[in-house]
Formats: structure tokens, C-alpha cells, sequence
């Protein structure tokens, strides 16, 4: 009895943190997004790139094997993976009309370690290859070289349209500016920490970078509509009816992921599914204390200009 | 109960949505107990297109693709059985070959070498030759045979076995979604520059064959340079959905286009000289006017299509016409003296007579035309507008800086592996359930759950199906924007309950107040999304573009579609 007492005022205690203390808690967002960003800059300082690339985005060896045997090209990659456990590696069949004629190894290895990698691929085929039996080409990036520069550009100016459509919603500039910013955050912040488990992205990881602007826009909206829409309540109770739909959905989306992360064999599923899973608890804080915060923000000093000018009138 | 349920099957919406659904598994047609190989690609001159077997038209959807049921009566169930029957054949052996539309009789043909000896032998051949002659009082021109003896090299032909009767084959699709490079594999070749290229020219060359291949349709592919450890430069490229004699045309071709009167260039191809080329089916196509005609064996069908030049490619074609001299021919028409020759990597492709009008004219607008040959009518038609389309594609790119030769060719395996597609699709299944259950646990109520389930699995009933109309390879990136479409799908639906439900505590009874409120907040999310994904679409990468269209699409199904028939199930089954 009394610890569901306390448990009520532990809550409620929270609850009243977040009610009045929502400036500082503005902190946490900005924070995260300024340490983001560093942690990029410093990624592109070091290593002139944004990510982690696979070996489909960055390029590496590829050796062609051709020998008309039988080979599970699952069991070959997942062991050649264990062997260079830092490196990205992939294996697939090769065919001619009809009946296998070899298989390829693509890995991110550098040309010294070429070597290495045909030894293990002997090792782990049990094959014997002379260097007449194999060829070696080092592959460069399957993305243009401008890929990056227009994928940002196109950001640039898919954010300003949604900052557009969001302004013409709502007829105030700090919504567009609010989603615009979490849309922003959530991306930047998630690639971050995307960066620090050393996640190697592949396209499928590109997309799910852009995927996120797709959940991010729906918690944003929601909450912006009740908020500056609704009349009923007050703004704290139209903030926590919106956050009891918004975390409905964040929550189901979650359960998915993770469901899907338990049960997804492929590893591309499993990084959509990382990526997307990092992003959503992003979201929550961009959502829910970004947000929030800038739109009370808001409507405090509109507030305090009505008062002002009312006072004046008087 | 069941008044309910009347009231549900009743409804325009629901009836709306059924039709949709419909509609969509019409589109996808899925055949899980499909037998026999499906046939991609036959060689021309081969035993299989001599026994009448017809290419596939790119367009044909995959389902209707002609299937091989049987050879000399024993079932072909998998590719393998094909192969295995194809490279056990006898010379002049006769080959039975039923598919689901008929049967062929194929003979296997001897396939030799011709090797050039060291000596020359006498040889009698036949030549035509135009004589003018007096017949009844006029001078016509007549052709007349007359035999000839001439020296020519000594050859000897070496038989090599059996030749290839000509057929590709795959296994036959099961629905007419069309997989992805990722999820399909495709054709991988090697190509190497015949001069070594600095970065920024390989970057030009590979920037212009992969605008080369996007013209000619052929959008799901990779491009990357490549080298050895000699240092040898190459490129190389995947493609989805190609057959080998394309990527010939294609990519080995450099593809120098040059239209000349007399010796005078007056244009070539790319934007240089050429503002647009037509591709729609007003003004290009087969020719009506002409028609196709039998010659000799076959089919000849020609093609024309028109292009604008620039002023300075018409005023150059204006000075090369000027002074020409004007032919009357014999059929009717005057025609200058010299034809507007066009050659495609320096071999003459056709001749084009210019009508006495246009001398020293700067016309803009020109016809161009060529033509297709074939055993079949059909079969000439493909080979004309095939011909058009390589030429349309030159015409548009203009050639690639060097000429690229080609060093192998093969059939890759997708990068995700056999197993993905089955897997992807239970993992999503479980995620579905996932959702429903917990909706469930949070509103307590099945009338809730349900349709949600519903719902979201129309939707993605719904947008495969519009997938498999507009033969939309479904790769990766599009199951991005699946996913994004189902999920945001099942966020708006969240949306909408809360939304019809809060309403009852706030005292508002009007349901249509209720379901306005929350499509108020559906709609403005789905601009937003519409207007992001708006500019990836045009980006040109091809990764997203796939996932920006099937994100828009997806969506747009939902909003319109889907989403207001769940706010309409929901008020049936909750209102009191």
C-alpha cells in the first residue's frame, strides 16, 4: 500500500519536473544534437566520411573463384566473417545458363590482405587454387561519387517543403521550425550513435536514415495539432493527451522492431531494424522534450504579449 | 450483429476498398503451383527462333511469359532439368519442345568454326547487277544475274559439336512482382576501356553509361569502377532484368552517331546537336504509312521517330543542302541529290532521301527511320523497335568517350541470398501481430484490433499490386518504403482511434466531428511526408528514388483508400 503510494508520488513528481521544468530540460535535446554533431565532424576530420561504409559502398577486393562445385555460400560467409572479424564480407554464387560456374568473395579488406583472404577461402572450401584458378579486382564504390552531395541537397530541400506545408498548416512559423529541427535531430543523432557501435551501413542502412523523417513527422503533428488546434483542457493536459496517443504509437512501432530484430536472419533486415529501433528512442526525446518545449516556449510569449498588450489597452 | 455486419458490407467505402482489393490481386496474380521453366531471352537464327519459339517482349508481365512444360515428352520442372537436357544433344537431333501455349519441333544444329587456310581458290558466284536496256522502244533499268569468277581465300569449316538451340531460361515466376537486382541477382559484366582513363574521364564515361542504360529503361543496376592488381582498369556493372544481346548493344558499343550529307557531318548524337527526341507513341513507332512488308524469308518492319536539332546543327544541314542538285524519281516526288546518310559507329545504318523543300532550309525538325527484320511479322516488329530504341538512346546520350570491350559476363546470385524474401516476409508478419496484440492490451478491444489488422494487410495487398501494374521492381529500398508506408499506416489508425474514442468523453456525439479531427492530423502528416519525399524522388540515385515512390504510393493508398474505411469500421462497430 505504501510503496504504491510513493510509486504515485515518484510519479507525479516526474510529472510536475516536466511540467515546470521544461527550459531546462531543453538542454538534453540541444546537447544531444551538439555532441552529434561533433562526433560526425570529428568522423569526417579523421576519415573523410560521414559513416561506416559496407563493402558495397566503399569497395574492396573481389575474388572471382570459378570452380563448378556446390557451395553454401551462407556457411562460406558466415565463416570467412569469423576469420576477419573487423571486415565486412560477402559471398554470392555465379551461373551460366543454368548450372553454377563459380562464386564471388567481395570483402573491405586492403590489397596486402588479399593473400589472407584466398588462403582462408582455400581453408574453409577445401579447395586447392593456383593463381591461375582465381581472379582478384579491386572494386570502387557502387554509389557515384556525388551520391552524398545529393542526398544532402535533396534533405535540404525535402525539410524546407515540410517546413512550408507544416507553415501553411498552422499559420506560425515555430511548428514548421520544430519539426523541421526534430526531423533534423533524429537523423543526426541516430547516425552518431550509429557511428559508435561501429555499424558498417549498407543502402539499406541509407534508407533507414530516411525512413526515421517518416516517424518523426507523425509524433511531431500529432502533438502540434492538439496543441496549437484544440481548445479543450489545458495546454499540459492537451501535451499529455497527445503524449498518451504518441507514445501508443512509438510503443507498437518498438515492439515491432524488436520482434522483428529477434526473428530477422538477414543481417540488412537486422541494421534497418537497429537503425530504425536507435531512432524512434531518439524521436522520443526530440518528440517529447524538444518539441514540447519549443512550443510552450511559444505560447508562453504569446502570452505574455496578449497580457502585455491588454494591459496596455487598459 | 447483423445489422452490424450489413451496415459494413453495405458501406461505399468498405466496397471501395474491396474493389481496390480485388483489383490488386487480379494485378499480382499470384500462382503458387506454377510448373515448367519460363522463357527470357531467344537468340536470333537459332534452332528455337527458326522453330517459331517468339522473344518475350519486355513488357509481357511475368506471369504470361511463355512457359516450357515438357521436352520429348518428360517434364522440365526446374532450370537445372533444361540445362541438363540442352547440353546432352545429338547433331540434327529433332527436339520436342511443349509449352503452355503450343508445340515445336527444334532441330539441333552442327555448329562449326570457319578457319581461313593459306591459299585462295576459284569461285563461281552470282551477282545483280542494274543494266539499262531498250525494252519496247524505252529505256528502263533492269536487274539482271550474271555469273562471276572470282579468287577467294581458302577456308575450312571445323565442326565444334552441337550449337546452342538458343533458349535462356529462368524459373517461372509465381506473381508478376518484379524482383529487384538485391533480391533477384542479375547479369554481371566486366567491361575494360581500350585506353586507360584518368578519374575524372572514367567518371564522365561512367556517368554517361548509366544515363545510356536509364534511357533504354534498365534502371535497377550498379555501376562501379574496378581494377586488377596489374593495374588494368575496368568497370563494372550489374544489371536486373537484361539479356545479353542489350548489354552488347548497350555498353560495348561506344555508340558514335553521325548523320552526314556527302562528306559533311551536319549532326551527331547527344544535347550538343539535339534538343529532343521523341519516345512517345504520336511521333514514334512503327511507321503507319508504310507498314510491314515481306521480303525474301522474312518480315522487314520500319520505324520512324522525330528529333529537333539545334539552329546551329539545322543551319549547318542548310549549307550542305544548298547546293545539291534536285532528282525527280520515278515514283513520284523530288528528292536532292545526295541522301542524308546516317551512320552508327561508322557503319551506315540507312539513307534518307531529303525532299527538294528542305534545300538550304535550317529545318529543326527531322524524321529519322530505319528498320527491324524478322522470321515472324511479330518478330520484325520487336527487331524495329528495339533497333528504335538503341538509336532514340544514342541519339539522346551521344557516345561514350571510348569504346569498351567486353571481358566476362555472368549470372549473380542476389546479395541477400535465396532465403531473404521468406524470411523478410514472416518477420514482418510477426511484427503485425506484434502491433495487434499490443493495440489490444491498450484498448481492449477486438473491434479495435481487428480492423487494424485488416487494414494494414489491404494496404500492403494494395500497393504490391500496384507494384506488379506498373512493373515496379520491388528491391530493398522499396521494402524500405513498404515498411514506412504499413507503419505510419498503423500510426494514423492509432491516431483515428483515439481521436473517435476521447471524443465520447469529450461529450462530442457528432462522429463525423470526431473522425474529421483526427484526419485533420492524418492528412497534415501526410503532406509533410508527401512534400520530403517529393525531392528524393528527383535526386536521380536510384536507391532513393525506389524507396521515394513506394513511400508515396504507399501512403497515398492509406490516406485515400484504406484509412477512412478503418474510421468507418470503427464507427459501425463502437457507436452505440
Amino acid at each position: 500500500m505504501e510503496e504504491e503510494v510513493e510509486k504515485k508520488d515518484r510519479l507525479s513528481g516526474i510529472k510536475h519536473f516536466y511540467e515546470k521544468q521544461y527550459k531546462k530540460l531543453l538542454i538534453i535535446p540541444f546537447a544531444l544534437l551538439f555532441i552529434a554533431i561533433l562526433l560526425i565532424g570529428l568522423k569526417y576530420a579523421t576519415t573523410g566520411d560521414f559513416i561506416n561504409r559496407d563493402v558495397s559502398l566503399k569497395g574492396g577486393v573481389t575474388v572471382t573463384v570459378p570452380v563448378e562445385i556446390n557451395i553454401d555460400v551462407l556457411s562460406l560467409e558466415g565463416s570467412l566473417r569469423a576469420d576477419f572479424p573487423g571486415n565486412d564480407i560477402n559471398v554470392r554464387l555465379l551461373s551460366k545458363l543454368g548450372g553454377q560456374v563459380g562464386f564471388i568473395v567481395e570483402a573491405d579488406v586492403i590489397q596486402d590482405e588479399a593473400n589472407l583472404l584466398i588462403e582462408k577461402i582455400q581453408q574453409r572450401t577445401n579447395l586447392k587454387l593456383s593463381e591461375k584458378d582465381y581472379t582478384i579486382e579491386i572494386i570502387g564504390s557502387s554509389l557515384g561519387a556525388s551520391f552524398f552531395r545529393e542526398i544532402i541537397i535533396a534533405l535540404l530541400i525535402a525539410f524546407l517543403f515540410m517546413g512550408l506545408v507544416v507553415f501553411i498548416y498552422f499559420r506560425t512559423f515555430v511548428p514548421s521550425v520544430a519539426v523541421i529541427l526534430a526531423a533534423l535531430s533524429d537523423i543526426v543523432v541516430t547516425l552518431a550513435i550509429v557511428n559508435l557501435l561501429g555499424f558498417k551501413l549498407s543502402s539499406a542502412g541509407i534508407a533507414a536514415f530516411l525512413m526515421l523523417i517518416g516517424y518523426s513527422v507523425d509524433t511531431d503533428i500529432l502533438l502540434s495539432t492538439r496543441v496549437l488546434k484544440r481548445r479543450e483542457g489545458t495546454i499540459m493536459e492537451r501535451i499529455f493527451g497527445a503524449a498518451k496517443t504518441g507514445l501508443t504509437m512509438s510503443l507498437t512501432t518498438i515492439v515491432a522492431i524488436t520482434v522483428a530484430l529477434f526473428f530477422a536472419q538477414s543481417e540488412v533486415i537486422r541494421q534497418i531494424m537497429s537503425i530504425l529501433l536507435i531512432g524512434l528512442f531518439v524521436d522520443l526525446i526530440n518528440t517529447w522534450i524538444q518539441n514540447v518545449g519549443l512550443l510552450r516556449l511559444y505560447l508562453e510569449r504569446k502570452e505574455k504579449k496578449q497580457n502585455y498588450n491588454k494591459s496596455n489597452e487598459q | 450483429m447483423n445489422n452490424k455486419i450489413k451496415k459494413i458490407i453495405t458501406n461505399v467505402r468498405v466496397i471501395i476498398l474491396l474493389v481496390f482489393l480485388v483489383l490488386a490481386v487480379v494485378s499480382i496474380s499470384p500462382r503458387p503451383f506454377v510448373d515448367g521453366v519460363a522463357i527470357g531471352n531467344v537468340l536470333t537464327n537459332s534452332s528455337a527462333s527458326i522453330a517459331g519459339i517468339q522473344q518475350p517482349s519486355p513488357g509481357t508481365r511475368p506471369v504470361s511469359r511463355e512457359r516450357i512444360l515438357e521436352i520429348n515428352n518428360k517434364p522440365v520442372e526446374n532450370v537445372e532439368d533444361y540445362y541438363n537436357f540442352a547440353d546432352n544433344l545429338e547433331i540434327n537431333q529433332s527436339i520436342q519442345v511443349k509449352t503452355n501455349k503450343r508445340l515445336y519441333i527444334l532441330t539441333a544444329k552442327e555448329e562449326f568454326d570457319v578457319i581461313e587456310l593459306n591459299e585462295t581458290e576459284q569461285k563461281e558466284i552470282e551477282e545483280i547487277v542494274k543494266v539499262n536496256k531498250t525494252i519496247n522502244g524505252t529505256l528502263t533499268e533492269v536487274n539482271e544475274t550474271i555469273k562471276k569468277i572470282v579468287r577467294v581465300q581458302k577456308t575450312k569449316r571445323i565442326s565444334k559439336g552441337v550449337e546452342d538451340v538458343g533458349l535462356r531460361v529462368f524459373e517461372a515466376s509465381k506473381t508478376n512482382i518484379r524482383k529487384g537486382l538485391d533480391l533477384q541477382g542479375g547479369t554481371r559484366v566486366l567491361l575494360q576501356p581500350e585506353q586507360i582513363l584518368n578519374p575524372s574521364d572514367l567518371g564522365t564515361l561512367m556517368d554517361n553509361m548509366q544515363e545510356r542504360l536509364n534511357v533504354y529503361g534498365l534502371t535497377d543496376l550498379i555501376l562501379r569502377d574496378a581494377s586488377d592488381l596489374s593495374g588494368n582498369q575496368y568497370i563494372l556493372v550489374e544489371i536486373a532484368g537484361a539479356n545479353e544481346n542489350e548489354i552488347r548493344d548497350l555498353l560495348a558499343k561506344e555508340g558514335k552517331f553521325e548523320a552526314k550529307v556527302g562528306n559533311i557531318t551536319v549532326f551527331s548524337g547527344g544535347r550538343k546537336d539535339i534538343t529532343f527526341v521523341c519516345r512517345s507513341a504520336d511521333c514514334a513507332g512503327i511507321d503507319p504509312h508504310q507498314g510491314c512488308s515481306q521480303s525474301g524469308g522474312g518480315f522487314v518492319c520500319p520505324f520512324r521517330f522525330t528529333i529537333a536539332l539545334t539552329l546551329e546543327a539545322a543551319q549547318r544541314q542548310a549549307d550542305a543542302t544548298r547546293d545539291l542538285s534536285v532528282i525527280q524519281h520515278p515514283q513520284g516526288g523530288a528528292y536532292l541529290s545526295e541522301p542524308l546518310r546516317l551512320f552508327l559507329d561508322d557503319t551506315e545504318v540507312d539513307q534518307l532521301n531529303i525532299a527538294e523543300s528542305l534545300r538550304g532550309e535550317a529545318s529543326t525538325n527531322i524524321q529519322i527511320s530505319g528498320s527491324g527484320v524478322g522470321a515472324s511479322q511479330q518478330e520484325a516488329v520487336f527487331d524495329a523497335l528495339n533497333n528504335m530504341k538503341s538509336l532514340q538512346t544514342v541519339l539522346i546520350t551521344g557516345s561514350l568517350p571510348v569504346k569498351l570491350n567486353l571481358v566476362k559476363i555472368d549470372v549473380v546470385s542476389p546479395i541477400l541470398g535465396e532465403e531473404f524474401l521468406k524470411n523478410a516476409l514472416f518477420v514482418g508478419l510477426l511484427a503485425l501481430v506484434s502491433i495487434v496484440v499490443i493495440i489490444f492490451i491498450r484498448y481492449r478491444k477486438l473491434e479495435v484490433a481487428i480492423p487494424m489488422l485488416f487494414i494494414s494487410v489491404s494496404e500492403l495487398i494494395i500497393l504490391l499490386g500496384v507494384a506488379a501494374l506498373i512493373g515496379w521492381n520491388i528491391d530493398l529500398a522499396a521494402i524500405a518504403g513498404i515498411i514506412i508506408a504499413i507503419g505510419t499506416g498503423v500510426d494514423h489508425q492509432i491516431v483515428i482511434t483515439d481521436e473517435t474514442l476521447k471524443g465520447e468523453s469529450r461529450m462530442i456525439f457528432n462522429w463525423r466531428e470526431r473522425i474529421k479531427s483526427a484526419f485533420f492530423i492524418i492528412m497534415a502528416a501526410y503532406f509533410t511526408l508527401f512534400v520530403a519525399m517529393l525531392p528524393l524522388v528527383f535526386a536521380g540515385a536510384g536507391l532513393l528514388k525506389g524507396f521515394a515512390i513506394t513511400t508515396i504510393i504507399g501512403a497515398s493508398i492509406g490516406v485515400f483508400i484504406s484509412r477512412p474505411v478503418y474510421a468507418k469500421l470503427l464507427e459501425i462497430l463502437l457507436r452505440e
